[in-house]
């Protein structure tokens, strides 16, 4: 398993954003679904070796990150997109790819062609000398997708991977997202259940800070037969166990 | 999203052509100062972070302007080795958690990655004290060359320099070697700070004068042979592992 968390929490003062989420996955791309403030941003982060836990069990990649060694172990192989991602107006598609591979500490040989290479999965190779104040808010998403990838993680943690992105990007991006779960576990946090269909082999759902389902994408369509709302199937299941989780 | 074009006969991966000869195109080349603090710092990411991103660069240097000014005005004017004393403990404490989700817009990814934020910080703030210091010790040299009379701007500078940015010098480089064997720049910031208390103590007690550690210029040279052993300890730490990650 390169994902096994048990019973985690985290408090932000007397906000309990995560509380008592317990799961394993191992290669293959998992959907983080859930309503805003649910808590997905918040155990993504944990997962990045952003923010610590207040309490409760981590293991990434098979190490513990709470070591110092270990930590730096697995983020050499973590890929990250924050929802928020920052970036460096000065640069370039291909010079913030580049700044990122190196602080993964990849190998400096293998870095020209790894960004050329995540630059080109993301569609941008041919704005990857443009400044990144000139990409519009899609385009930098696929930056922050390629920095993710560069590094052929082995954990990838994708938070609201498409939004900004059009409708052929976000097919295009689901695409890449079931080629990269062929190798490596793929976390993707998203409130766009037709992401999680499309994509996702398993798929959890959270609310208030607690996981209140986990399975297949069939299976959360499956709940929603007799009492869900929605326009599609799987649009039903999640609505339908969200309303069993607050009745 | 799509992989590389590749419209080539069977026996050419166009593609990875492609690849290969975008990367050369693409890369940032690195300038002689980079490459310089690759080797010396025994990691290009280190080097990268260290020299580029000047939204975070600028404000460091500004920041060391601005103090390195008020602390010769107030010296210059009262008198008193007041800013002297507090400066190397408040600069490295300061500058160790000045560096937040407020200050770089990609702090958050940052914080994700393989050299932590928080080692990036420190080696930017050793290495813009000590270009301050080097910087400090040329206008003193200069000041004593052309002898300019006390209180000119080169004096100034000589007392800056010699009264508290060798010892703040020391101090961060000692709070960088503390944090790198400690792995953890909390422990760096507060031992730096520590260890500033207790020389300021010491020279209480050993002399009865508060400023004799900034004053008494028999300490300046074990200040810079400490920095210079902070440094290497801090070079040594952060040595990257051979054979992880290949």
């Amino acid at each position: 398993m390169n994902v096994e968390i048990t019973d985690l929490t985290r408090r932000f003062g007397r906000n309990l954003a995560v509380a008592g989420v317990s799961l394993q996955t191992g290669p293959g791309v998992f959907g983080l679904l859930g309503p805003n403030g649910a808590g997905k941003t918040t155990l993504l982060r944990m997962m990045a070796t952003v923010i610590p836990p207040s309490s409760g069990r981590l293991r990434l990649l098979g190490r513990d990150p709470g070591g110092y060694g270990p930590r730096r172990e697995v983020r050499r192989r973590l890929g990250y997109l924050p929802q928020n991602l920052g970036y460096y107006p000065g640069f370039t598609v291909a010079e913030f790819v580049e700044y990122f591979a190196l602080l993964k500490e990849m190998p400096t040989a293998r870095v020209p062609a790894a960004v050329a290479n995540a630059v080109e999965r993301v569609d941008l190779g041919g704005r990857a000398r443009a400044k990144l104040r000139t990409l519009s808010g899609g385009m930098l998403r696929r930056v922050g997708i390629a920095q993710a990838i560069v590094n052929e993680p082995e954990l990838l943690l994708l938070d609201e991977p498409t939004a900004g992105l059009d409708p052929e990007q976000r097919v295009q991006f689901r695409a890449l997202l079931r080629d990269l779960g062929q190798r490596a576990t793929v976390v993707v946090s998203t409130h766009l259940v037709e992401d999680v269909g499309a994509a996702c082999s398993q798929v959890a759902l959270m609310d208030q800070g607690k996981i209140v389902f986990h399975g297949t994408p069939a299976e959360l369509t499956a709940r929603g037969t007799e009492h869900g709302t929605g326009d599609a199937p799987l649009e039903r299941g999640y609505t339908a166990v969200l309303a069993a989780a607050r009745s | 999203m799509s992989g590389p074009r590749n419209d080539a006969p069977d026996d050419v991966d166009l593609g990875r052509v492609w690849i290969s000869v975008a990367g050369q195109v693409w890369r940032r080349q690195p300038g002689w100062l980079e490459r310089t603090a690759g080797r010396l710092l025994r990691s290009p990411g280190l080097a990268r972070a260290l020299l580029t991103t000047p939204s975070l660069l600028l404000p460091w240097l500004l920041a060391s302007v601005a103090v390195l000014a008020a602390g010769a005005a107030a010296t210059l004017s009262s008198g008193q080795p007041l800013v002297a004393l507090l400066a190397p403990a408040v600069a490295a404490a300061a500058i160790a958690y000045s560096y937040g989700p407020g200050i770089d817009p990609a702090w958050d990814l940052s914080c994700s990655m393989a050299i932590s934020d928080r080692m990036v910080l420190l080696v930017r703030a050793l290495a813009v004290f000590a270009v301050n210091t080097v910087l400090g010790l040329a206008a003193s040299a200069v000041a004593a060359a052309v002898g300019l009379p006390a209180g000119s701007a080169s004096g100034a500078a000589a007392v800056v320099t010699f009264g508290w940015l060798i010892p703040m010098t020391a101090v961060c480089a000692f709070a960088l070697a503390v944090a790198t064997m400690a792995r953890s720049a909390s422990v760096g910031a507060a031992a730096g700070v520590t260890a500033w208390l207790i020389i300021v103590l010491s020279g209480r007690v050993a002399s009865g004068n508060f400023a004799a550690p900034v004053t008494d210029t028999v300490l300046f040279l074990p200040y810079l042979a400490v920095g210079a052993g902070c440094v290497v300890v801090a070079l040594y730490a952060t040595r990257i592992p051979r054979g992880t990650f290949s």
